[in-house]
């Protein structure tokens, strides 16, 4: 490692008050993957070159492909540390907190369409809470709490709310805030893993089972409400003798929370209502089972928690989680990489759960900054060892925005809006043109988003009138540049930077003139020629 | 007849029980007896005064037609098979058996002078027999649904006929031709997720003046295949064809208003099934009921006694329930 | 307690190895599916490409409307049974013209599912498993899709002609063969959306730019080649294929007389587009007629839908046999269940899984077989009763599938049929 780099790495800490002189995070990181595969120096792809990694990290950290410009000023640029300075400006920048909040909701609500409390406002939430880092422990604890009644903390409360019934609240909790998928254990002990049990689903249940919705006639809205009793029991399917057990509040492995008993007559904090014939309301419990969930859950104490949000960002820059799948863990399916899980994990407890240092450290990693193009001997090797990086595919945003990008229409908008061209500004010209790709690609609501390339997919971008008009010249877009380009040479160059971000070697530049050369209708000509960049593999994953 | 309904003293007038679920019902003219059909093809024929039931069978599926002529002493009932049986009023076997028409019939009229017979049924088709021997007189074209009901004007030489679309056409009984067509179509619609037309004009009465028609059936479906609706009766104007008045139920309720008739002393009054059994009563100058009585089962049509104190209810529990709504 | 049914995992069949190894994409259950087949079967169905026809009555058509009428009894309601072209046997007569062409049609009269929910029903129809929460199986379309297409096939192996405004893949039904075997479907039988090339764009032009694309892939696959990656390039040629044949929706292609045999109602053209895409080559075709769901007037909805159904329904199983095609196409008419013998009080019929019947017809059915009976009211079957597993190790017979095979999901074998039950002989060819 080069002495200056390693100085000023240093000299950060020392800034920030770290009195350890441990090694950063992300040298760690790569000395716990080396490890995990003999001979892994020889096997490893080598780094990624300075091109494919700013395509990746601008489109994993803000969910876009760079400016031709912003290409061309990276890989001019011969500072030795440009990539971390890359990382911290994208990081920091409102466009990460956009794509990072996607990303959050993606995750947590798996494209369920709104049922009572407004996407876009939850949105916003996410968003603000990734602009300012907000620890996650705190987030999900906020996401936890929020019934819906405060307008002020309504939009947290869609993960619950618009989940409306508590086993879809349990079985959600379970795979996206603990790593562990104890849906088959609504029936009956999972018959393959030890580890997930009915009194596990039913121990997370106990706290949601008094836990409805409502719609208050007097907020006229929809909420969440809460019964004072009610004990959740269960059979197991498998049992002959259908013995019926209790559900106790406690998360899995964890200790009962026993409930505190509360003087008759005082049950409620806010009664249910007492005339004849009265409308359901929102009633609020004096000891509220659900109101233990949210700090008993989202704490450096709850392992389960930790791991799973250290494995989820993991996966999220790695392409793969390092327990796999993200919601599949348990001593028999064993993470990759036991000993590095368990860093990450506690590198977030130790920083307070920091998503953006995680994220950081991560991306500093030579693990991640690995190139996609496997060596001879890495080819062979098994995904999990993380000898070569993993192609993502695009997701329904990015592969919008990426287009938008490409095509040279958010130039456009960037331009039209000039001195008001905020994040925000520009986000909302981008926006109505996302919609169409969320319908076309993204994964069946209330499932984990997966790729799958159908014909349709393919219809849409090869006929269908969104792309088309992108792909027709306007203003300072694409093909409006290279109708103009200076040279064969420069036309390559631009579309290349453009598109794939990187430049054109000597061969691809004449595989371009060439195709423009065999036709006579060069508008058209040059339409195509960018559609089928756009259409390519290259352009389709993360690489 | 110068009775007075008075709908808040409705009472029950009588039971007549057996095991089958009813589809239609009527008095004979002389109100001698009830005559309704059910679910087992049979048309049971009870006596008033002592209850004694009688069974009239030959038909070979459901019928809800059921006519008179007083004049002749006949029966005429008409089935789902298309068949038109004539039958005496006092016998048990019928005397006559006319293939009216292609598919059900779904009613029958007779005329004022008891001369002639109407039938309609699903296809499309109304046809004119004569009165007592059954003869073909003529077949009225034009209705581009099932025709669900039929009735001759009082006074004037016209007929109406009403379809599941809720087209009302009024035809010149000489000519054979359509003078003119009442919109009916509130009664009607086509439940786009089930694909499938639900309405009808299910029941048809004019006031014995002829100023009034009234129709009824179902309006408001939200949803076809659960019958989630609720009963409705357009009561017409005659002379000015045009709506008169949207006769509802004050209080909601899901269903549909399978029998309407109008008393001679100005209420309207309708029988339905659905959520439950429902009688309303109305008078033309108001929207909303006057009375509401509670049928304890659903209730599949409504016959008016020529006593014009009682009113016949042929229930889906196979009961046929009278009552009294005249003054106690 | 209310049970998950919808918690269909392949991770719980999955053994510890395939944990250890995950062949799973990210998140989700994207399998190699090269191994899902054993070699030797694949080049056996390729002797003669066989076709099937599923018309879905959604909602649950009437047994006692259609296929086991019982006139006459408190149940039977007020329709007649009429006599078919199979002397002995009678249907209701809400089916004049498919009672002329019964003779190439097999009734299954005793089927007893057990089952009276819409979701359960349609599941256990479409998949021959019942509904349990430990896995999810494929629809039968999905299955021929993969045992029956050809790999030049150029249609996608699983199409559904539905009614306007449902249109779109359904992502669920392929279960663990993957997304390219679940159904595409078509909404009101139109074509796929942006199936013809843009403006500007000409023949040409296009197969210009799809070489160029052809070839930018190649360079890149050389170094990075995925099973994703080459789902994703290998979408763009289908879709081309596809293209290539959108003419088999155009309906204005068809002479007038033939569009009016089959009635000027969607269901009508649908059962057109569906003998157009099975003669252009399309392997698994199914049109849904909706709906039959009629708790409220029963008798009167069965007139009209029926009256929808019989006629494109006749016309289209003749056509298929003027055409030759007869022999290599299973048909099969079904619902997720039947209707309630005993009519409810507002003229309507219920859910009933208990005693009701399918058709079935074509490839390797013996036509004019009826296997089955009812009791006189039909609240119970009487003889031979079966449910849907015996109906799919049917159809995999009718079709010259070996129904006793297994599926291979990281080497964990998955059996195609229920193992405990077995082919219907009676109506099989």
């Amino acid at each position: 490692m080069p002495a200056p780099r390693l100085l000023s790495l240093a000299a950060f800490l020392l800034v920030v008050g770290v009195s350890r002189a441990d090694e950063p995070l992300h040298r760690r990181i790569d000395g716990l993957i080396a490890k995990g595969l003999p001979e892994f120096a020889a096997v490893a792809a080598s780094k990624a070159d300075d091109a494919e990694f700013l395509r990746r990290v601008t489109l994993d950290l803000t969910g876009t492909i760079p400016t031709a410009d912003e290409a061309r000023a990276f890989l001019a640029d011969s500072s030795l540390d440009k990539r971390t300075k890359l990382i911290d400006r994208l990081l920091a920048s409102p466009e990460h907190a956009r794509h990072f909040a996607t990303v959050l909701d993606v995750m947590l609500m798996e494209r369920r369409k709104t049922q009572t409390v407004a996407s876009a406002a939850w949105l916003d939430y996410l968003r603000e809470a990734v602009a300012a880092n907000k620890p996650w422990d705190v987030l999900v604890r906020e996401i936890l709490s929020a019934d819906g009644s405060d307008a002020k903390t309504r939009p947290a409360s869609r993960f619950l709310l618009d989940r409306a019934e508590p086993h879809q609240m349990t079985r959600d909790v379970g795979r996206l805030l603990l790593g562990v998928n104890l849906q088959c254990a609504q029936c009956h002990d999972h018959p393959k893993i030890d580890e997930y049990k009915q009194a596990h689903y039913f121990g997370i249940f106990a706290f949601l089972g008094r836990t409805t919705t409502v719609n208050d006639p007097t907020l006229k809205l929809v909420v969440l409400t809460e019964k004072a009793d009610g004990e959740t029991t269960f059979q197991s399917v498998f049992d002959p003798k259908k013995e019926t057990k209790t559900g106790q509040p406690q998360l899995p492995g964890g200790k009962v929370v026993a409930d505190k008993p509360v003087e008759a007559g005082k049950e409620y904090v806010v009664a249910p209502p007492t005339a004849k014939g009265a409308p359901p309301a929102r009633t609020v419990p004096t000891y509220s089972r659900r109101a233990q969930l949210a700090p008993l859950l989202a704490t450096a104490d709850n392992t389960a928690f930790k791991r799973n949000i250290a494995n989820r960002l993991w996966a999220h820059l790695l392409g793969r989680g390092l327990v796999h799948p993200l919601d599949l863990d348990h001593a028999d399916n064993p993470p990759s990489h036991p000993e590095l899980l368990d860093l990450l994990a506690q590198e977030m407890e130790s920083h307070n759960f920091d998503v953006r240092h995680l994220l950081r450290e991560i991306a500093l990693s030579e693990a991640y900054q690995r190139s996609s193009v496997p060596t001879a001997k890495g080819a062979e090797a098994e995904p999990d060892r993380f000898v070569t990086a993993k192609l993502k595919p695009l997701s329904p945003e990015q592969l919008a925005l990426a287009l938008m990008q490409a095509t040279g229409f958010t130039d456009n908008q960037r331009q039209a809006l000039g001195a008001k061209a905020t994040e925000a500004a520009l986000y909302a010209k981008l926006a109505p043109s996302v919609a169409p790709f969320v319908n076309a690609f993204a994964s069946e609501p209330g499932t984990a988003e997966s790729f799958d390339a159908r014909v349709e997919q393919a219809l849409f971008l090869a006929n269908g009138p969104t792309v088309k008009t992108w792909l027709v010249p306007a203003g300072n877009n694409l093909t409006a540049r290279l109708a103009k380009a200076a040279s064969p040479e420069a036309l390559a160059e631009d579309l290349y930077l453009s598109v794939y971000t990187r430049r054109p070697t000597a061969e691809e530049a004449k595989l371009v003139a060439g195709f423009l050369a065999r036709r006579t209708d060069k508008p058209q000509a040059i339409q195509d020629l960018v559609w089928a960049l756009l259409a390519s593999t290259e352009f389709r994953f993360n690489h | 007849m110068n009775v007075t309904l008075k709908p808040e003293d409705t009472r029950p007038a009588g039971e007549f029980k057996q095991p089958s679920p009813l589809l239609a019902a009527r008095f004979d003219p002389t109100g001698t007896y009830a005559f309704a059909s059910a679910e087992d093809n049979v048309i049971h024929r009870w006596t008033l005064a002592d209850g004694k039931r009688v069974e009239l069978k030959g038909h070979k599926s459901w019928l809800r037609g059921l006519a008179f002529s007083a004049k002749d002493k006949l029966l005429l009932s008409g089935d789902y098979t298309g068949k038109v049986f004539f039958w005496p009023v006092e016998g048990e076997t019928p005397t006559r058996e006319v293939q009216a028409h292609d598919g059900w019939v779904r009613a029958l009229a007779v005329n004022g002078g008891e001369a002639m017979l109407a039938s309609c049924g699903n296809d499309r088709l109304i046809k004119l027999w004569s009165l007592p021997d059954g003869k073909p007189v003529r077949t009225l074209e034009g209705h581009e649904s099932h025709v669900y009901n039929v009735a001759f004007h009082p006074t004037q030489p016209l007929l109406v006929s009403a379809d599941l679309k809720g087209v009302v056409k009024v035809w010149q009984i000489e000519k054979g031709s359509v003078e003119r067509e009442l919109d009916a179509k509130l009664l009607h619609k086509y439940d786009t997720t089930f694909g499938a037309d639900i309405g009808g004009v299910r029941s048809i009465a004019f006031t014995s003046d002829g100023k009034h028609l009234a129709c009824a059936g179902i309006t408001n479906v939200t949803n076809a295949f659960a019958g989630v609706g609720n009963p409705l009766v357009v009561l017409f104007d005659w002379e000015a064809a045009k709506v008169a008045q949207l006769l509802k139920p004050k209080q909601a309720f899901q269903g549909t208003a399978w029998g309407v008739v109008c008393h001679p002393d100005g209420h309207v009054v309708a029988a339905a099934g659905g959520n439950g059994g429902m009688l309303w009563f109305w008078k033309a100058d108001k929207a909303e009921d006057l009375f509401a009585f509670k049928v304890p089962q659903n209730a599949r049509d409504l016959a008016l006694h020529p006593d014009g104190k009682r009113l016949a209810v042929p229930c889906a529990d196979g009961v046929l329930r009278v009552y009294d709504a005249t003054a106690k | 307690m209310p049970r998950n049914p919808a918690c269909g995992s392949t991770e719980h069949v999955l053994s510890r190895r395939g944990f250890l190894h995950g062949a799973l994409g990210v998140g989700g259950a994207a399998l190699s599916f090269g191994s899902l087949v054993q070699p030797a079967a694949a080049t056996e169905l390729n002797k003669q490409q066989k076709r099937v026809l599923l018309v879905w009555l959604s909602g649950g058509v009437s047994q006692l409307e259609t296929w086991d009428p019982k006139p006459g009894t408190p149940t039977g309601g007020p329709f007649q049974a009429i006599p078919t072209s199979v002397p002995g046997t009678h249907i209701c007569e809400l089916l004049p013209h498919t009672a002329k062409i019964l003779h190439r049609l097999a009734l299954v009269r005793g089927i007893n599912i057990n089952e009276n929910d819409h979701g359960k029903g349609a599941y256990f129809m479409h998949t021959g498993r019942k509904q349990e929460p430990a896995m999810k199986y494929p629809h039968l379309g999905s299955v021929c899709a993969k045992l029956l297409t050809t790999a030049d096939n150029p249609l996608p192996g699983y199409i559904h002609v539905t009614p306007k405004g449902n249109g779109g893949v359904s992502k669920e039904d392929a279960a663990f063969l993957g997304p390219r075997y679940a159904s595409l479907a078509l909404s009101d039988g139109q074509a796929p959306a942006n199936i013809t090339l843009p403006d500007g764009v000409s023949p040409d032009a296009e197969a210009q730019r799809q070489e160029l694309r052809g070839l930018l892939n190649d360079r890149f696959a050389s170094a990075r080649k995925t099973a994703e990656t080459e789902a994703y390039t290998g979408s763009y040629d289908q879709a081309s294929q596809l293209m290539a044949r959108r003419h088999l929706f155009d309906l204005t292609r068809e002479p007038e007389k033939s569009r009016e045999r089959y009635g000027n109602h969607d269901f009508g053209r649908h059962c057109l587009t569906a003998r157009r895409l099975l003669e252009g080559g399309a392997t698994f075709v199914k049109v849904t007629h909706t709906n039959y769901d009629t708790h409220h007037e029963n008798f009167d909805f069965h007139i009209e839908q029926l009256g929808e159904f019989d006629r494109p329904f006749a016309t289209l199983v003749t056509d298929l046999h003027d055409r030759g095609l007869l022999d290599s196409t299973l048909v099969i008419v079904m619902s997720e269940f039947g209707r309630t013998p005993k009519i409810n009080r507002n003229l309507g019929r219920d859910h009933w899984g208990t005693a009701w019947s399918i058709a079935v017809g074509g490839c390797g059915i013996q036509g004019g077989a009826v296997v089955g009976k009812t009791n006189e009211q039909g609240t119970a079957v009487t003889d031979r009763m079966v449910h849907g597993g015996h109906l799919f190790h049917t159809y995999f017979k009718a079709l010259g599938l070996n129904p006793n095979k297994n599926w291979y999901i990281n080497e964990q074998p998955i059996p195609m049929t229920d193992p405990k039950a077995e082919a219907i002989a009676e109506i099989l060819a």
